[in-house]
């Protein structure tokens, strides 16, 4: 099977802790694929690796059969590469409009030369990136809150914004750090649909999640790790039902 | 009339320097304390240029502000790849070293100054020129800030100073902004510089030390950071203000501490009690004190 993303062998040490040991995954657009396992297994790590946060010691990632590893972040998200955060990273000060407008992939208005001579581009895509924000903010169920600060939302709202803001990526694979933690109610709905369409769209998404729940409804596979390792792979429903994944995740 | 236009050409640098200072250090968040070397580095260079390599003064005046640009690029690269904070670092031994090479070598005048420069437009056209000159470069620097303070470059400054890391997963590319923007800054300052050399005729290193660095971002922080406005207010005021010191007939010896413990005493005076200056900047200051409670259930 070929994917949109291919990992290959990739290792990553911090001193004596191993945060990815020799760890093989491929994402293949229209899937989701559910990355479990307990805290400190090195879910985050991965995708701090594979988005460029800090670099690999060994291995391969590759983007759409083109090798990402060697790049900063900035470029890596220019191939399509989108992501979220754990723990959000908003821009506080910024509307929730302005948040989405930031993350276009082509964003000419951040060179100062462009501002001076290519005008004209920069307002074309100005208005491209407010017609695509404004209609991502349709699907997530914002458009209400368009002008409002990221700070005075609500914590679902805010999960919602991080993942719209990464959608306006229009990535070929999105890395959704726990969507789902903290949120309730209605943000819940909204963003299971959100991320089932996405992929529905052909993007390769890969979700880190403690609740259960969401991960079976929405994933076809999942990826159990453990200690930076990559343990068990196959049908959530499977991974879940083993005694010995089990006893790794609550550490009995 | 000569004081008053000499006064006008002074307040005029001073818009200058503070809307560009403002710049890097309100809008793209970068502290650095080398401001005054940059101005430096245009005035020097434009002089020398065209004092002793017989280059056209307009055309020395802009080689100055190339030449500060050039050498704000080679101080933000390096320390601006690793992290904001060494720019701090960066600009304090630059700040420091650039003073003491001028002191210390014999084509900038040494220690004692440079002198006999060339005059420009003054005794061509006449002193009138040279204001009108000085003004518009300042109301020029304005209008700049102003473009970069709206739409999407100030947007994309926002969000780099709200959550780098983010900001370069979005693909925007924070490092490439920063450096543009004290680049722009710098070179801003380094005309300032020559604008000044052409002028007075006259520098001395003394001139663009820590107590220049002082007035500057009391200009800044006095005036409203992040605003197009508070710059040019609080230049204003600042100038005026050690000029109106002058007329208390105070010793020349207390004059200078005294300049400098009113710069921080009005720094101090302002970050305790209105932050945000005198030309509030809107929400922009409420967000960057809140954000560590951000992303909290």
């Amino acid at each position: 099977m070929s994917g949109v993303l291919e990992i290959r062998g990739l290792d990553k040490r911090f001193g004596g802790i191993v945060v990815a040991d020799s760890i093989d995954l491929t994402l293949a657009a229209g899937r989701v694929v559910g990355l479990i396992g307990p805290n400190g297994a090195g879910k985050t790590s991965l995708f701090n690796l594979v988005s460029g946060v800090f670099p690999a010691d060994a291995g391969s990632i590759s983007l759409d059969g083109e090798r990402i590893d060697g790049l900063k972040t900035h470029k890596r998200a220019k191939r399509g590469l989108s992501r979220t955060w754990q723990n959000l990273r908003l821009f506080p000060s910024l509307s929730v409009l302005d948040n989405l407008m930031v993350g276009p992939r082509d964003y000419p208005g951040e060179k100062l030369w462009r501002l001076a001579f290519a005008r004209t581009r920069v307002e074309r895509a100005e208005g491209q990136a407010r017609r695509r924000a404004l209609e991502v903010l349709e699907r997530t169920g914002l458009v209400g809150v368009a002008k409002t600060r990221a700070a005075d939302l609500t914590f679902g709202q805010q999960k919602l914004v991080g993942v719209a803001r990464a959608l306006m990526n229009e990535a070929r694979c999105l890395l959704l750090d726990e969507p789902m933690a903290g949120v309730e109610g209605q943000a819940y709905e909204t963003m299971q649909r959100v991320v089932r369409d996405v992929a529905a769209s052909g993007v390769a998404v890969c979700v880190v999640e403690h609740n259960v729940a969401f991960i079976r409804d929405l994933c076809e596979e999942g990826v159990f790790m453990f200690a930076g390792k990559v343990l068990a792979r196959g049908p959530v429903t499977d991974l879940i039902a083993d005694p010995r994944l089990t006893e790794l995740y609550f550490g009995t | 009339m000569e004081y008053v236009y000499t006064l006008i050409i002074l307040i005029a640098l001073s818009v200058i320097l503070a809307s560009s200072f403002n710049l890097i250090i309100g809008y793209a968040g970068l502290i650095s304390i080398a401001h005054p070397v940059f101005y430096a580095i245009g005035a020097y260079a434009s002089a020398i240029l065209a004092r002793d390599h017989g280059v056209p003064v307009p055309i020395a005046m802009l080689l100055g502000a190339v030449a500060a640009m050039l050498a704000s690029i080679a101080v933000a690269l390096p320390s601006l790849r690793v992290s904001g904070d060494y720019l701090l670092i960066a600009s304090i031994g630059f700040q420091l070293g650039v003073l003491e090479a001028i002191k210390n070598v014999s084509f900038t005048g040494g220690a004692g100054g440079l002198t006999n420069i060339p005059p420009f437009l003054i005794q061509s056209v006449g002193r009138e020129a040279y204001v009108v000159l000085v003004v518009a470069v300042a109301v020029l620097t304005v209008l700049l800030t102003r473009v970069i303070a709206h739409g999407p470059y100030w947007r994309a400054l926002s969000a780099m100073r709200d959550d780098e890391l983010a900001f370069g997963a979005l693909g925007r590319n924070a490092v490439a902004m920063k450096v543009a923007v004290f680049a722009l800054g710098s070179a801003l300052a380094g005309l300032a510089g020559a604008l000044y050399a052409h002028y007075f005729r006259f520098v001395t290193p003394e001139q663009f030390e820590l107590l220049q660095s002082a007035a500057m971002l009391t200009m800044v922080v006095v005036g409203g950071m992040r605003t197009t406005l508070g710059p040019v207010i609080g230049a204003v005021l600042l100038q005026a203000l050690p000029q109106a010191i002058t007329f208390l007939d105070l010793p020349t010896a207390l004059l200078g501490p005294l300049q400098g413990l009113l710069f921080t005493g009005l720094v101090l005076i302002f970050m305790f009690w209105r932050p945000q200056g005198l030309v509030a900047a809107g929400e922009f200051w409420r967000p960057s004190r809140e954000a560590s409670d951000v992303g909290r259930p």
